[in-house]
């Protein structure tokens, strides 16, 4: 950290001008050296460990494997089932935040008093650390104490244990996800709701157009863009967090909310299984270089990226 | 937007208040209830039906912060979150600046790097981190979790950085050299207030992301450098989980990240949109 | 002697159990002894395991004090402890009052050692075994009428059976209402699961291995595993009959939340850790006060199995030598036969001691019957039961346990939650044993380059 502070000050010495680097560059440089020691250096040494048979005990010592991991991992079906979760927690978390998402945008766009005041109100989830997200579900879905279980049992909805029933414990922990962070959707569909054409929207309500035909022909095309960002910047962080499970059902039960970051964790931290570990961590982070791809080249093709 | 007094609008209006009500409810009522219960005496937190009534105390606050301590945590969160936030909105401000103004082959694919950065899955990137850091001894310091945040906010705030610089015209600061600034008075007297909103929502933003992290406080903090997340899933005890602490605890953590949120919430949408989208 | 280490500071890193309450409460009386402080970390068993095991991966040996669970922490890393045979006979060092044999023997050889009995790793710390508690009150006023209605006598005792267990159980759910059911047991897909199973498992004359010492002194070469036995799968399907008439919640109860249940009346019988007596006791946290009965659990076809969960106390092999040795302080003041009674006394907890001289206090056989102010001791007739050798749970002391111990509490979960028959779950369990075993295996067999 030194070292780059003490680099990024020099840059000051001088302009531009034929040969050497110029000042973005040079003020570009030496963070980017940093980042890439951040960054960089783990991914090569996950590669490596990922390919060796890993003990931390009196020392860290490799024993080099080959592709065992990587061949163990294809063929592991815990893991396999544990992708097929996080696919189906990933569709479900993003999808119902999505869809929730705008409907919410919709209506607060529409309303005529208290707009600020109702935005900051919804907004609020989105602050909260995802662990306490997570606790505060906990509490509110005990079966003893819990709020929100006492109502469904009073209801007669459901009677038994949220976190501790196979059927209900991936919906409860996928509706505390969705309740943080459709708030964030809201938030950037709202920002683009705000800056549809409203003269096109006047002259459309003359011409007799309904407002569902009004939200299909020219809303909707207006905030595609919009939307598509805020599913990818969502999407962006989904991949990441798994605060919210380990904190409720930590994988449970019966493997139902054990989601790939979960059994990653658990290898790594419970079983000392490092060089498995780091053969699951790649695939994960293969994926989300997939995923950066595509935000990247749809915020291109939007003129957006630089 | 356009209201007409006539009756269709207003009873679309009470049906869209009506629906609002039920999302309010939906967003609010675990905030609310967390905060009264913590201020609920023990035994009214442990009763089966929920109680609504009941006498305020400060017993759990007192609790935490004299035998819990919680002084500590709180101090550990605010010197990691807060050191690494500085950290990365100067490298950020200076790093966002010089990819926003140059021209380079390949810029696409450093772009892009520093974008995917951001995007790796926390429990893929702990692995490794956990034995650099063990190395180089930064295991249980704050100075490692300061280091550790900074791989998610640093490009965080390069990103966002860049997204305001590019909205610029480089023409002010071509004025200014004219004038006889050098490049890089040009930047600091010039560009850089000009990007203010900018760095206020780069601040907020990784200051939130540090603040709430879990995962990797978990993984590389020891007995010296507790955050206040970790104290909090701690709180499970010998006599079931403390939910009276856990709820003042919870309120501790969130509400500084909520007031601060809101403060800068028109900056917000290009800030977590990554500059994609401008705000209202 | 003692004053040697004065003004260091120790950290121990422990479970989150009473007997660590009660000790963290009384610490001055250490510090007055030695000048050192100690800052005590509690956590969730499951959270200790990985803090533990990422401070002594790391080297850093920032815990100094490490509560060195047997199955979970000694057997898989007992490198990485120091032997504490060395710190008892040096001159320079307090040794351990009354010697090593003052501990219960089982529970030394199953706290302290792993494989032989050459190293000492650990000092019996603790020793919280799994009995059947039940509410007394609600057993003498239906007493007569159960005996009607099921054909034998249910007063709570050993030579009950399992089945016999189970329609008790039942017959609380269907014929009064004081309490919502009959039983609650702690199987939430986590350690506290494999406990509850197990006590069913070997009551039923299955087991994880065949294999002589397994769970005493733990061996690096256990053989295969044994839970498709025939009497392994009538275990299992017991089980999912027993905790189909329990209360619900048991599925995401461990044991304290087991335990919040009991004394917060809803259930009217638990099996459970001994130790939450002192906790079910206390006015402040139960309403059941007075109304507790103990008995060891019942037997199943086979024997008696009472799960042990008891644990040493050991020392960081990679923390400083000084610390190490003032580590050494520590435990011996905390296994100290003063510190034991202390903490059967403490108001916020404590166990029962580890120490056999203890049991023959005067006062301590005194507080054995109520009225008394060591509410632990009520357990005793149970637990001095539970201790004999043929009654005593001992669960497997391999290096692979991690992993084993997390394969059958997820497939039991998931025969629980119905997605697994009893048949495929523990012929899953035992496929999962055996790789898991067979690695670590491969591993230690490994020659090794250290980087």
């Amino acid at each position: 950290m030194a070292a780059t502070q003490g680099r990024s000050s020099s840059a000051t010495k001088g302009a531009n001008g034929g040969g050497g680097f110029s000042l973005e560059m040079k003020m570009l440089i030496p963070v980017l050296a940093l980042l890439a020691v951040l960054s960089l250096f783990p991914f090569f040494y996950i590669i490596w460990m990922s390919l060796n048979i890993v003990s931390l005990i009196n020392g860290i010592s490799f024993d080099f494997a080959g592709l065992a991991n990587w061949t163990r991992m294809f063929t592991d079906e815990i893991v396999g089932a544990a992708w097929a979760r996080a696919a189906l927690y990933f569709v479900a978390t993003v999808g119902l935040e999505m869809i929730l998402g705008i409907a919410i945008a919709l209506l607060v766009h529409e309303l005529v008093w208290g707009q600020n005041l109702v935005l900051s109100l919804i907004l609020l989830p989105m602050f909260m650390a995802p662990v306490i997200v997570g606790l505060l579900g906990r509490f509110l879905t005990d079966s003893s104490y819990g709020l929100y279980a006492f109502v469904l049992r009073e209801l007669g909805i459901f009677e038994s244990d949220i976190l501790g029933t196979a059927s209900s414990a991936l919906p409860a922990v996928i509706l505390m996800d969705v309740w943080e962070w459709t708030p964030l959707i809201v938030l950037i569909v709202l920002a683009g709701l705000a800056s549809v054409n409203q003269y096109v929207i006047e002259a459309a309500k003359v011409d007799g157009a309904g407002y569902l035909e009004r939200l299909r022909y020219i809303v909707a095309p207006s905030i595609a863009g919009v939307v598509i960002v805020a599913l990818l910047v969502r999407s962006m962080d989904a991949i990441r967090y798994f605060d919210i499970i380990t904190v409720t059902t930590n994988g449970g039960p019966g493997n139902t909310t054990k989601i790939i970051p979960i059994r990653l964790y658990e290898t790594a931290f419970r079983f000392f299984d490092l060089g498995y570990a780091a053969a699951i961590g790649l695939g994960m982070l293969v994926f989300s270089i997939l995923v950066a791809n595509v935000f990247v080249r749809i915020l291109e093709s939007r003129g957006l990226a630089r | 937007m356009t209201t007409s007094t006539t009756g269709r609008n207003t009873g679309k209006q009470v049906i869209l208040y009506a629906i609002l009500i039920l999302v309010l409810l939906w967003t609010l009522v675990p905030i609310v209830w967390m905060v009264l219960a913590s201020f609920k005496p023990g035994v009214a937190q442990l009763s089966s039906t929920p109680v609504f009534v009941f006498k305020p105390t400060m017993q759990h606050y007192v609790a935490l912060f004299t035998g819990g301590n919680l002084g500590a945590y709180f101090l550990n969160s605010v010197l990691a979150a807060g050191f690494s936030t500085v950290i990365a909105v100067a490298l950020g401000c200076l790093a966002g600046y010089g990819l926003a103004r140059s021209h380079f082959r390949g810029k696409q694919h450093v772009a892009f790097w520093i974008i995917s950065t951001r995007m790796a899955p926390i429990a893929a990137i702990v692995l490794p981190l956990f034995i650099l850091f063990r190395y180089v001894n930064l295991l249980d310091t704050i100075p490692g979790l300061i280091v550790a945040y900074l791989t998610f906010n640093l490009p965080f705030a390069i990103w966002i950085m860049n997204a305001f610089f590019m909205d610029l015209p480089p023409s002010l600061e071509e004025a200014a050299m004219v004038d006889g600034a050098t490049r890089f008075q040009a930047f600091y007297r010039v560009a850089l207030p000009l990007v203010t909103p900018g760095i206020v929502t780069t601040a907020i933003l990784c200051l939130v992301f540090s603040w709430n992290d879990y995962a990797f406080a978990a993984t590389f903090a020891g007995p010296d450098s507790q955050t206040l997340p970790i104290a909090a899933a701690q709180l499970n005890t010998q006599t079931g989980l403390n939910w009276g602490q856990l709820s003042a605890i919870g309120t501790i953590v969130v509400l500084p990240m909520m007031i601060v949120g809101l403060a800068v919430r028109r900056y917000l949408v290009k800030g977590l949109t990554l500059g994609a989208v401008t705000g209202e | 002697m003692w004053k040697q280490f004065s003004g260091t500071t120790l950290n121990f890193v422990s479970e989150n159990t009473a007997p660590t309450t009660a000790i963290a409460a009384n610490l001055n009386g250490f510090k007055e002894l030695t000048g050192i402080d100690v800052n005590v970390l509690q956590l969730e068993l499951g959270a200790l395991v990985q803090k533990v095991a990422l401070d002594i991966g790391s080297g850093e040996g920032a815990y100094q004090i490490v509560y060195a669970d047997p199955y979970q922490i000694m057997a898989p890393y007992h490198e990485a402890l120091a032997d504490l045979g060395e710190f008892d006979s040096d001159d320079d060092l307090p040794s351990i009052p009354k010697g090593t044999d003052d501990f219960i023997p089982t529970q030394l050889a199953a706290a302290g050692r792993f494989e032989n009995e050459k190293n000492l790793y650990a000092l019996p710390y603790d020793c919280p075994t799994m009995i059947w508690m039940y509410r007394k009150d609600l057993f003498d006023k239906y007493g007569d009428q159960m005996s009607q209605d099921l054909g034998f006598d249910p007063q709570p005792s050993p030579s009950l059976t399992w089945e016999q267990y189970y329609r008790i159980g039942n017959w609380f759910n269907e014929n009064q209402d004081e309490v919502p059911y009959g039983t609650g047991h702690q199987a939430r897909q986590y350690d506290s699961l494999m406990c509850d199973f197990s006590n069913i498992l070997w009551a039923y004359g299955g087991d994880y291995f065949h294999s002589e010492e397994i769970g005493s002194l733990g061996t690096a070469n256990p053989g295969p595993c044994t839970l498709d036995e025939p009497r392994a799968l009538e275990a299992a399907e017991f089980y999912k009959k027993l905790l189909s008439i329990a209360h619900p919640g048991s599925v995401s109860w461990d044991w304290n939340a087991t335990d919040e249940a009991f004394r917060t009346e809803q259930v009217a019988m638990v099996p459970n850790w001994h130790e939450f007596a002192a906790v079910d006791q206390d006015p402040a946290e139960s309403t059941i006060v007075g109304k507790i009965g103990y008995s060891p659990l019942p037997k199943g076809p086979v024997r008696n199995a009472n799960m042990w969960g008891g644990t040493g106390v050991g020392i960081n092999g990679a923390s400083p030598i000084n610390e190490q040795k003032a580590a050494w302080l520590f435990l011996v003041w905390a296994t100290s036969p003063d510190t034991m009674l202390m903490g059967l006394k403490s108001d916020v907890g404590g166990g029962t001691p580890t120490r056999g001289s203890l049991y023959e206090l005067p006062e301590v056989k005194k507080a054995m019957e109520p009225p008394t102010n060591l509410p632990n001791l009520l357990t005793y007739d149970a637990v001095s039961e539970a201790w004999r050798p043929e009654n005593i749970g001992l669960r497997p002391k391999i290096q692979s346990w991690n992993e084993c111990d997390t394969a059958i509490y997820t497939e039991v979960s998931k025969m629980l939650a119905g997605q697994k028959t009893p048949e495929q779950a523990m012929k899953t369990a035992k496929k999962y044993f055996d790789e898991a075993q067979a690695r670590v295996e491969n591993l230690a067999s490994r020659p090794t380059r250290v980087a």
